[in-house]
């Protein structure tokens, strides 16, 4: 069997495997924000409604459907990409994750870049150096970035840069080109890296520590082998599958939740302010559609994480 | 020698093609305003317009029968889309309105040669029609509901729009009539507002759901991009309403000196290329964009009022604010209010006299110990306007004169109610405390719980519920759930009435009637005073009518923020944040930076 | 391991304990501060209108006070003891939940159960954290306890999947299947055997999740979904957003410093009853190395 159609068979496999998950995923987010979630009628109707247009307007949005009768026609709608029209303004859905998905990736793609490779870099100095004073230093300093709350991280640099200094757009998202998109996303990168660097730091220090005691590593250093050369080919080679599972889960519990405050605070039109909106008002088949899209971004990232893990070490079978 | 003449001929030569280049100078660059308005419309399709920033888009979409002239304070109508003011019959029953000719919509896939074709009556009726088919969820249908001759039989036969309507037709290609049920006198009010605007039948079938963010209208402007955080329209090459008449738009040569609008005088509008709204909702972000030159107007956030302002009363600006930009206060068109649910036995309307006397006298007392001057200096940096009843300064209905007693901050009358018909902490009913979870109503409840205690009313008595939607606050309203909540209310036309209905009894909850109050006097004075055109019987039954809901301590109000405007002087306007507002958009234009 | 490797001992070992006690003092005085709110000895009036609109601090009000003229110190103060609410019964309920689950899963690896409460933390997982929690609160509207039960939910699957890792790990241990052997029921194996290995796990998953509890309420609370009835850093926070506006940094300063002070504490609490309780760490550091 050529290593090609082996690949396939496994993220088949793989995928199919996530189906139950998917179902599970639908099916929670379906019962709490549609069956229990806020009531979209009330805020619909104009300033001075009859019973009569409530009952119409609820007749409207379905909500006079059994709770199974909805589900199914959901996952109907769901299979078959039919994601439907926006409550607010009646905007096709697909069309507006279109718009705004590209716009969260842009706003979030560099921060996280940036904090996992300084991330990285930051670990590999405090590994090398452990117990020594670096390593306090930047233990101490990841201890300090994860106790220091997002919403703090937000309302300083706000108030730094966008009131006290000018320095840089405290709103908004007028991307003409790459001036304009340095300008609105240097804030947002700069908060993401604060506020998960030092998460990430510990982390990789931990692992990295963790497979420095290898015996490899400590004949190599035996050897008089420069760090750089150590730390790269072998230490980092030792952990590379916990680091890489990791890197690979947190995308998709960005996605949403990473992008939901900045984008709320600094109204940039993404998909995470336009979750959070949807939420608020009961926008259903926004919530849906977001809910179907990131059970289906785990499931991928799974098998992409399981996917890599056996690219960097063959000795893991893809079972 | 020859060599000079030829150089004179060669500088002559570039001199003239120099000259040919820019005939009448229109190669200049594209003239664009930058207008910050501080919500986010939802939706663009007319019969979704019920706020103040989704009005705002579509009024400069859209047409509309009637608008409100530019200038004139008090508002007045000023024909729009109609080519004059409605032909009413002596028993005001009929409605004849004629239409301007040569309007076009704008050319849109959605027209079967992608041309927009000319509006005509049969227009204005489908618009009107369509608010009361179930898919368009309109927010306007109670407007001309059960008003119109017919109408309920059609809308039961299915709403279709093929099907004529008896009382609301075309009567030829440029005239519509309405046949009334009864007299309607604010029909031409209703007539100017944004969800009556018309639209294109060919646009709405086409683009279905989508219709809200695919507008195809007949106003000054069309869509180019619309997103959460603005929206970027641009003139409409077919739309042709002449020149700009400013005495016709009340301008008056004292009070709009400053604006220098005399330029704009007997040119053709709109001014502007590109208009560009910025949805700004924090007033941080709104602030900063401005006085970074980001956006050309402000609404100043009242906690900056103390760095524009150089005193609060009378309301005058800094004197380099006045330098650097063009400044207005101006009361808002609407206010407001705290409100008492009737519905509840415990505090409201109660068929025992006694106990409903009693009632009253809580209600009484709670409004004697809420303090609004303190609420007015706390939230709105002093500056709004507190008066009695429901009926806001702006309105000429208004009584300057009219007793101040009610909105007194008086603990020791309320003390004195309180004893008096023994309500006790033992005998106090809990009371349901509504409020949507923001930090500003959490600050304001706590605000009056404070003011509650200091006369003697426990803080146990005060329940709070949050609502983190405003469709989840809306229900608990609708289902008679609050017993205490604090509303605001914009007025959609300058009426008192408008303000009144919120005590009609059968627009009790789920409509406008949230206070459930029902008092049939007060129906049967409103219901007279609803046929009658404006003048001076009708402005005394809405005094009475306000003073009935005072003496009845049906509400604790009320107060009316002042907005203060700021706008960089290279914008040559007035604006208008309100309902009512939005028309003055196509009379905005930019000039050379002074 | 050899002698070596004992070159490698800190270099200055005191240096470490002193942070470690700093943090636990830090902990206990916020735990005293939380009790006195508790006990009705201070902060309680922390919703009274003692004082003028933005006050500076003064001997009456330490930390000034807000735009309603509520004494700030008061409203932190109170806070804390919101915040511990939230975060003992957040983690508490969290990790037996979450251990609970986690040892049943591990103890019948592969068995139908274990693929069920697999695919129940897998769902959840997969759902965004901030969705999740919200959605649950909106669900059970009104309710105080709505937040609460939230983030338990989204809580309790990290606690499992470690639980059911070392549970995993242990059984192979041989000593279970001992047991096993030996005519215990799987309640027994689990709560005499098991659960007293699991205790080091649970007590580091206990720290993490009340660090995350206290962190994600701030957020809901912000974004105005959080707490409803009491204060919260959270709602002072969003207070101070507004505030900073005016001018006013009391707010913001106050619930920032004393929600990182804690949050920093327990932290380095949870830093070194890591070191201290994992295995494999304790081992290094019993050879020196550390």
């Amino acid at each position: 069997m050529t290593p090609g159609i082996e690949l396939l068979r496994f993220i088949t496999r793989k995928l199919a495997a996530s189906l139950p998950l998917i179902f599970g995923v639908t099916l929670i987010s379906f019962t709490l924000t549609v069956h229990l979630g806020p009531d979209p009628a009330y805020a619909m109707l104009g300033k001075n409604p009859t019973a009569a247009d409530l009952a119409a307007m609820q007749r409207e949005l379905g909500q006079d459907q059994p709770f199974w009768q909805r589900y199914a026609s959901y996952l109907r709608r769901l299979a078959t990409l039919d994601l439907g029209h926006t409550e607010s303004s009646g905007e096709k859905v697909r069309d507006l994750l279109a718009r705004t998905l590209p716009v969260s990736f842009l706003l979030l793609a560099p921060g996280f870049v940036l904090g996992t490779v300084l991330a990285l870099l930051l670990a590999m100095f405090a590994a090398w150096h452990r117990s020594g004073r670096l390593d306090r230093l930047i233990t101490g300093m990841s201890v300090i970035g994860m106790s220091l709350s997002f919403v703090i991280i937000i309302i300083a640099l706000q108030a730094i840069f966008g009131v006290w200094l000018g320095w840089f757009p405290v709103r908004g998202w007028e991307v003409h080109g790459p001036a304009s998109y340095l300008n609105h996303v240097t804030i947002p990168t700069l908060a993401f890296v604060l506020a998960s660097i030092g998460y990430n730091t510990r982390f990789f220090r931990a692992m990295l520590v963790n497979a420095m005691t290898a015996d490899h590593v400590r004949t190599a250093r035996a050897y008089g082998a420069s760090p750089i050369h150590i730390m790269c080919r072998h230490v980092l080679r030792g952990c590379l599958l916990p680091i890489i599972t990791r890197i690979v889960y947190s995308v998709p519990a960005l996605a949403i939740s990473g992008s939901l405050l900045m984008e709320s605070h600094f109204s940039i039109p993404g998909i995470g302010r336009v979750t959070y909106q949807a939420i608020l008002s009961g926008d259903q088949p926004v919530l849906m559609a977001v809910v179907g899209l990131s059970a289906v971004v785990f499931a991928v990232a799974v098998t992409v994480a399981d996917l890599l893990c056996r690219l960097a070490d063959p000795r893991i079978r893809l079972a | 020698m020859s060599f000079a003449r030829a150089a004179c001929a060669a500088i002559a030569g570039m001199l003239i093609v120099a000259a040919c280049e820019h005939p009448g100078g229109s190669g200049h660059d594209p003239v664009v305003y930058r207008h910050a308005i501080d919500g986010i419309p939802a939706s663009l399709d007319p019969a979704h317009a019920a706020n103040v920033y989704s009005s705002t888009l579509v009024v400069n979409l859209y047409d509309t029968l009637f608008r409100y002239r530019y200038l004139s304070r008090p508002y007045e109508l000023a024909p729009n889309l109609a080519s004059g003011m409605p032909e009413v019959s002596e028993d005001g029953l009929t409605w004849t309105i004629r239409l301007r000719e040569n309007v076009r919509f704008a050319d849109d896939p959605a027209f079967p040669d992608k041309r927009g074709r000319e509006v005509t009556a049969s227009d204005v009726v489908y618009s009107l029609g369509r608010h009361f088919d179930p898919g368009t969820r309109s927010q306007g249908a109670w407007l001309w509901r059960d008003r119109i001759a017919g109408l309920e039989d059609w809308i039961d036969a299915g709403a279709d729009p093929d099907r004529r309507i008896p009382g609301l037709y075309a009567d030829d290609d440029s005239t519509v009539v309405f046949e009334l049920t009864e007299p309607y006198p604010q029909l031409a009010h209703t007539l100017a507002m944004a969800l009556s605007a018309v639209v294109p039948r060919e646009a709405v079938e086409h683009y279905g759901r989508e219709f809200g963010v695919r507008p195809v209208g007949s106003g000054p402007f069309v869509l180019e991009h619309f997103d959460e955080t603005r929206a970027v329209l641009e003139r409409n090459p077919h739309f042709d309403r002449g020149e700009l008449d400013l005495a016709a738009e009340g301008h008056d040569r004292q009070r709009h000196a400053e604006l220098g609008l005399d330029v704009l005088d007997g040119e053709t509008y709109p001014f502007l290329d590109r208009l560009e709204i910025h949805f700004i909702t924090e007033p941080t972000a709104r602030w900063t964009s401005f006085v970074a030159g980001e956006v050309d107007n402000v609404m100043v956030p009242p906690e900056q009022a103390d760095r524009v302002l150089a005193s609060r009363d009378p309301i005058r600006f800094t004197p380099e604010f006045e330098r650097r930009y063009h400044t207005q206060a101006e009361p808002e068109a609407g206010f407001v209010l705290y409100g008492f649910n009737m519905a509840n036995e415990r505090i409201g309307h109660h068929p025992d006299e006694h106990i409903d006397r009693a009632n009253r006298a809580l209600r009484c007392a709670i409004r004697d110990a809420f303090d609004w001057q303190e609420r007015n200096d706390t939230f709105y940096q002093g500056l709004g306007q507190i008066f009695p009843g429901v009926i806001p300064p702006f309105l000429d209905a208004f009584d300057p004169s009219l007793d101040t007693r009610s909105t007194d901050h008086d603990p020791q009358q309320a003390r004195a109610r309180l004893q008096a018909h023994g309500w006790t902490p033992e005998t106090l009913p809990q009371l349901t405390y509504g409020l949507e979870a923001s930090v500003h109503q959490r600050q304001m409840f706590e605000q009056f719980r404070a003011r509650m205690e200091a006369v003697g009313i426990p803080q146990n008595r005060l329940r709070s519920r949050a609502f983190a939607s405003f469709g989840d606050f809306s229900r608990a309203i609708g289902n008679r759930e609050l017993d205490l909540f604090f509303m605001g209310w914009t007025m959609a036309w300058p009426d008192a009435q408008y303000a009144l209905q919120l005590f009609y009894g059968p627009n009790a909850a789920p409509g406008a009637n949230s206070f459930n109050y029902s008092n049939p006097e007060f129906d049967r004075l409103f219901e007279r005073a609803a046929r009658l055109d404006e003048g001076e019987e009708r402005t005394a039954l809405y005094r009475r009518l306000n003073e009935m809901i005072i003496d009845d301590c049906v509400h604790i109000g009320s107060l009316s923020r002042t907005r203060l405007h700021l706008w960089h002087r290279h914008a040559r306007m007035l604006p208008d944040r309100e309902m009512l507002g939005g028309y003055f958009l196509r009379f905005v234009d930019i000039g050379a930076t002074p | 391991m050899t002698r070596g490797h004992a070159k490698q001992m800190p270099h200055r070992p005191w240096r470490m304990l002193r942070i470690d006690h700093i943090a636990m003092i830090v902990v206990i005085a916020y735990l005293a501060g939380a009790l006195g709110v508790w006990l009705g000895l201070w902060a309680i009036n922390w919703a009274e209108i003692t004082g003028a609109m933005w006050a500076a601090p003064s001997a009456e009000h330490w930390l000034g006070t807000n735009r309603l003229g509520q004494d700030i110190f008061s409203r932190a103060v109170a806070a804390t003891a919101t915040a511990f609410e939230i975060g003992v019964l957040v983690a508490v309920a969290s990790i037996l939940i979450g251990g609970l689950a986690g040892a049943v899963a591990g103890h019948f690896s592969g068995s139908p159960l274990d693929e069920l409460i697999l695919w129940l933390k897998g769902t959840i997982d997969a759902i965004p954290f901030y969705l999740l929690v919200i959605a649950i609160a909106f669900a059970l509207k009104g309710h105080t306890m709505a937040m609460h039960l939230a983030m338990i939910v989204a809580f309790w699957t990290t606690t499992a999947r470690v639980v059911r890792a070392e549970t995993i790990r242990i059984g192979q241990a041989g000593f279970i299947e001992a047991a096993h052997a030996g005519g215990s029921t799987p309640t027994r194996i689990i709560f005499r055997h098991l659960l007293p290995n699991l205790v080091h796990v649970l007590l580091i998953q206990a720290t993490l999740v009340f660090v995350a509890a206290i962190k994600a309420e701030v957020v809901l609370s912000f974004l105005g979904i959080g707490v409803q009835d009491s204060i919260s850093w959270g709602l002072m926070l969003a207070e101070a957003g507004q505030d900073i506006m005016a001018g006013q940094y009391m707010n913001f300063l106050a619930a920032s410093l004393f929600l990182f002070g804690l949050v920093l504490a327990v932290s380095l609490l949870a830093d070194r009853l890591q070191d201290r309780l994992d295995p494999r760490t304790r081992h290094l550091r019993s050879v020196g190395i550390e």
